[in-house]
């Protein structure tokens, strides 16, 4: 079978505030170790945005991989009430002109995961098509389930979401075409293949974690899957290619 | 650049050829926190095949959660369905009557069928050191059998500390901490006891591996005293063997890991 293409949607770069020291903190090492692993893309965020400033973290990104066509800007999503991002349908312009997508850290951030506090925001980045992505330790079903209901054509990608979720999610699956799921984490037993046979393999994304965790274990949860390679190809980078609109 | 067979193996999704690989941490069955597809033996073999995985040592849900009796019964027909794919961990819930412990080792004991012990003493909510464990250590200690103990960082009732000690105390019986890489402090609790005493083995098990971690491990604590485990089913046995086949190690620090220290301590015959 040939090489699986794949395009991480969880990879950051920046200085943090508690680094390990084995950490790839830069471009040049994210790219080393993607080049090791066999990863052709990732969609990335900068530590600052989420343990600094968002306005300070999205400069720094786009400074540091200006250039590199390779890696995609993940920015960090506000309420846009304090109005320190540029209004909703200016921001999701300019991230949909760079292909990129939003990330958003609600409990990091302190505010609501809702309509009142960020429903504007997600109207736009769904009018404008942009992906969002949220980690689960940042927000919880009911609230995940609340904003598919009110934004249906948001494409919405839950990470690290692991493996005791089926319940909560198979659910949600069969109301809603728009969630997808990283798969680097899931790690229900023979889950990829379930989901693939029950909701198609649409509904799966590629994502690492790195430079938290490593790239091995997320890419044999695809690369071993009893799969066709055109399934396999659309988990490892195929679904996030079309989410952001980046060419084959 | 130089080829790595372990890495490509990984990046083609190929079960490796020649390579011995044992899962020394396995479950089997329903559980009732959470969806788990596929959980018989049969399901478990049919993954280990897709994965190159030649055997795994298994205590069945069932065991680790509100019954050992039914959950020994259920991994022994598993060993009988499916001879060296599937091999048994006698498993002792200590919140039962000292008369049935002993009587449940016995029993397996006059069958031949005791080939290691598997202990939770997180879900059984006791400590390892506590009496109920008693008879088991007694038998795994007369016999030079392994345990392996579910173990967590700050761990209470099974620590790798607390049964690093144990292993003092015991040193025919070769103790394998369970999920030694869970967390940096884990990491640095398990190698520590794993230099100390030669009886002191980690387990890998865990649904992620921290960037680098095995590659720390088995700088500190040594290729010989670290083995696979995945989890199967709780957790997919894909990203358990991944990570250690696309590691930064040579390969024969790769095989030990995957599956010659698991053949030396549960005495398994090779390929």
């Amino acid at each position: 079978m040939p090489e699986l293409r794949f395009f991480d949607c969880n990879a950051r770069i920046g200085r943090a505030s508690t680094p390990r020291p084995e950490h790839l903190l830069d471009v040049a090492g994210l790219l080393a170790e993607m080049d090791r692993a066999g990863i052709e893309r990732a969609l990335v965020h900068h530590v600052w945005s989420a343990e600094w400033d968002p306005p300070e973290g999205h400069a720094a990104l786009l400074r540091e991989i200006g250039g590199e066509d390779r890696l995609y800007p993940c920015f960090a999503g506000l309420p846009p009430a304090t109005r320190e991002l540029p209004p909703p349908r200016d921001f999701a312009r300019q991230v949909r002109d760079l292909r990129g997508a939003v990330r958003l850290f609600p409990v990091q951030h302190n505010y609501l995961l809702n309509e009142v506090s960020i429903g504007h925001l997600l109207d736009a980045l769904s009018f404008e098509r942009v992906p969002v992505l949220i980690d689960l330790a940042q927000t919880n079903w009911p609230e995940i389930t609340a904003l598919l209901g009110h934004h249906p054509a948001l494409s919405l990608i839950v990470l690290n979401a692991y493996y005791r979720v089926d319940r909560l999610l198979y659910p949600l699956w069969e109301r809603f075409g728009n969630l997808y799921l990283d798969c680097g984490s899931y790690g229900v037993h023979r889950g990829v293949e379930a989901v693939c046979a029950r909701f198609g393999a649409e509904r799966l994304v590629f994502g690492t974690d790195l430079p938290v965790h490593e790239a091995g274990g997320p890419m044999a949860v695809v690369t071993y899957a009893a799969l066709s390679e055109a399934e396999k190809q659309l988990i490892a980078g195929g679904n996030l290619r079309r989410m952001l609109g980046v060419e084959d | 650049m130089a080829t790595d067979t372990f890495l490509d193996a990984c990046r083609l999704g190929q079960a490796l050829a020649g390579e011995l690989i044992i899962d020394a941490h396995a479950h089997m069955g329903p559980w009732h926190n959470f969806h788990v597809p596929h959980n018989s033996a049969r399901g478990m073999v049919e993954r280990l095949d897709q994965l190159g995985i030649d055997a795994c040592v298994a205590s069945p849900h069932a065991a680790i959660g509100p019954c050992h009796l039914q959950g020994n019964r259920q991994v022994m027909a598993a060993e009988d369905e499916f001879p060296g794919r599937i091999i048994p961990y006698v498993t002792i819930n200590p919140n039962y009557p000292e008369a049935e412990i002993r009587a449940e080792i016995e029993h397996w004991h006059g069958l031949g069928r005791i080939r290691a012990f598997k202990i939770h003493p997180a879900l059984h909510n006791y400590r390892v050191n506590g009496p109920g464990y008693g008879p088991m250590f007694e038998y795994a200690r007369e016999h030079s059998l392994p345990v392996l103990s579910h173990s967590w960082a700050g761990d209470s009732l099974g620590g790798a500390s607390l049964l690093s000690r144990l292993a003092a105390e015991m040193p025919s019986v070769t103790f394998l901490v369970g999920h030694a890489a869970s967390s940096w402090d884990m990491i640095e609790e398990a190698c520590r006891e794993a230099q100390a005493r030669d009886n002191v083995i980690l387990d890998l098990t865990g649904s992620q591996l921290l960037y680098l971690a095995l590659e720390a491990m088995v700088e500190r604590a040594g290729a010989e005293k670290i083995v696979f485990g995945s989890d199967i089913p709780f957790i997919d046995a894909a990203p358990g063997l991944g990570r250690i086949l696309a590691a930064r190690l040579p390969d024969d620090a790769k095989r030990r890991v995957l599956g010659l220290n698991a053949q030396r301590i549960f005495r398994l015959p090779g390929r």
